[in-house]
């Protein structure tokens, strides 16, 4: 008797896990793909690194010594409109990283996609002492949260400029640029830039981000600190430029 | 079989006996406690992760008058909120490191229980969250919470007190709720005024405070829309017209809205004759100076609030309004 209960059990187990493998084989639907953020921050056509002297649009000398931003809220929109967004996807990019994890999708066609440079004004006021130590919303992520108003600097820019009037001197003037406060994070739209997730592949998204772009209507020379809540037309001219500083990677 | 079976019973027995026991014998500092609130007063909100008990509360005391936690270890929150002075410094500005000035004057933390949010602007909505911006407030204590942690590990005595109070080692997390947990202790609600009101205490308050009362309860004064209830204020931001042009934009720094240019956050009464000097930024150093202000309606501000107009007060209205805040001083 319970021999004969053994058997039947183990046949049963038997039948339904190849009744799930049968499923699986037949399915032509969408798997879950893993995707990817393969980002270059740039300056011009060079990569942004820091401690090298670069050259603005005016030929200004200037370096970096601080470049990080905040980019959240992805959504990927599937051919039939459908959006998928990438909840909880947080990720802090500066420019020796290149790689970014954003999650698991359908495979399929998308028609485009939109992320957030900055944070939802839910999570730009949690507590950042709540977060594992290498969550980059973490207080261990240095000097890119507010204290006094509890919110995150969605893009830090910090260096040192050449302030001469003829721009012939050297960059030896230290400036900032922490742009933050929730009215400054930005939409980034690619809503038509498909692209294919494939089934068995994981997927990724490239882009670009040139500093110089973003910094395009900015005169180093003389505008050259902002904390926003002080300086809030440039902190705000800074955030509108972000869009035109995207590109998509040619693949 | 049968003996196999009584020997497992048996064990298991004396083993929930003795984890039974253990149970019992549990460290009394790390039961979640009551606190003691001044009669009239509601209970506080309290967030669920950092209930009070003796050994948080201990942890927070020792860390809040700590100078640990600056720099150069010479600043602690006791630095500029002093138990003599109803914890504030009584200076129009604080001292903060390397004898820097702070840009606002340091407000009293207790009943900090009840503030929803913190600072004269409201920026920071937690107690725990609050502690970070002192630390790294280049005026103030200037450092690196994640330096302070490397420091508070190594200490001959917090990591064991981290241990007991939070069941973790010293981290940014355990060490601002500890901090949180012990300013959350500290009540003031016992004053004369408060004898009258809850003992029925006729003789508790003299004519002229009852007629300061009055003003202030009534039409003559208004003071009570904003500095009402229990805790004599309703924690609105406010103009209250000190200035035409404000150099201190307040409210606004947090909402960038030019609406809130000048606005501040009212401050509690309680105490209040022992807290001098006064407003955000302690311009006006006595009681008799802030009733003068606001019997004058205080300075042309577009964002002033309503209630600020000229009062038209006797010298000896202005007298017994300024008496019956005395009153509102703990016994």
């Amino acid at each position: 008797m319970k021999k004969f209960h053994f058997l039947f059990i183990a046949l049963m187990v038997f039948a339904s896990a190849s009744f799930v493998g049968c499923n699986k084989d037949e399915e032509t639907g969408p798997t879950t793909e893993k995707i990817s953020l393969h980002l270059h921050s740039m300056v011009g056509t060079d990569e942004a690194a820091y401690g090298i002297t670069y050259h603005d649009g005016s030929g200004r000398q200037f370096n970096l010594s601080d470049f990080r931003y905040y980019l959240s809220n992805f959504v990927l929109i599937k051919e039939s409109g459908e959006e998928v967004p990438l909840s909880g996807v947080v990720l802090l990019a500066s420019p020796a990283a290149h790689q970014y994890e954003l999650g698991e999708v359908p495979s399929g066609s998308y028609k485009g996609f939109r992320f957030l440079v900055g944070l939802d004004s839910a999570t730009n006021h949690t507590d950042p002492t709540i977060y594992p130590a290498d969550n980059p919303l973490s207080i261990q992520s240095p000097g890119i949260h507010w204290d006094w108003n509890s919110g995150y600097i969605f893009m830090k820019i910090e260096g040192y400029v050449d302030t001469t009037l003829n721009a012939d001197g050297s960059p030896d003037f230290e400036y900032f640029y922490h742009v933050g406060m929730d009215e400054l994070k930005r939409t980034i739209d690619f809503s038509t830039s498909a692209f294919e997730v494939k089934s068995g592949a994981d997927a990724e998204l490239a882009l670009e981000f040139d500093l110089l772009k973003a910094l395009s209507n900015v005169e180093m020379r003389t505008e050259n600190e902002t904390h926003t809540f002080n300086n809030m037309p440039l902190a705000e001219k800074i955030a509108d430029n972000w869009q035109s500083a995207f590109s998509v990677m040619p693949e | 079989m049968v003996k196999r079976f009584l020997f497992v019973a048996v064990l298991g027995t004396v083993l929930i006996q003795q984890w039974a026991c253990k149970k019992e014998d549990a460290d009394p500092g790390d039961a979640v406690m009551e606190l003691s609130i001044p009669v009239g007063f509601p209970y506080p909100n309290i967030p669920s992760d950092n209930l009070p008990t003796q050994n948080r509360i201990d942890l927070g005391k020792m860390l809040f008058f700590d100078p640990i936690l600056s720099r150069d270890s010479t600043v602690a929150c006791g630095s500029c909120h002093l138990p003599e002075h109803k914890m504030t410094d009584v200076l129009a500005l604080s001292t903060g490191i390397d004898s820097q000035k702070t840009i606002r004057n340091a407000m009293t933390i207790l009943n900090v229980a009840y503030q929803p949010y913190l600072f004269w602007d409201g920026g920071v909505p937690t107690l725990e969250q609050q502690v970070l911006a002192p630390i790294s407030n280049p005026h103030e204590m200037d450092y690196d919470v994640n330096l302070v942690v490397e420091r508070l590990k190594k200490h001959a005595v917090y990591p064991d007190m981290f241990q007991k109070a939070y069941d973790q080692e010293p981290t940014v997390y355990s060490f601002t709720r500890a901090i949180a947990c012990y300013e959350r202790t500290l009540f003031t609600g016992k004053s004369r005024y408060d004898r009258f009101l809850y003992d029925k205490d006729s003789s508790a308050l003299t004519p002229s405070e009852l007629n300061g009362k009055s003003i202030f309860f009534g039409e003559r004064g208004e003071c009570f829309h904003c500095h009402g209830e229990y805790n004599f204020t309703d924690y609105s931001f406010r103009n209250n017209g000190l200035y035409e042009i404000y150099t201190d934009s307040g409210r606004a720094r947090i909402t960038l809205d030019p609406h809130d240019n000048g606005k501040f956050k009212v401050p509690s009464l309680r105490n209040v004759a022992l807290t001098p000097p006064y407003m955000h930024d302690g311009s006006i150093a006595t009681l008799e100076a802030v009733v003068e202000h606001y019997n004058s309606g205080g300075k042309a501000n577009p964002n002033k609030s309503g209630l600020i107009k000229p009062l038209g007060l006797t010298e000896s209205e202005k007298k017994d309004l300024v008496n019956f805040l005395k009153a509102l001083t703990d016994e």
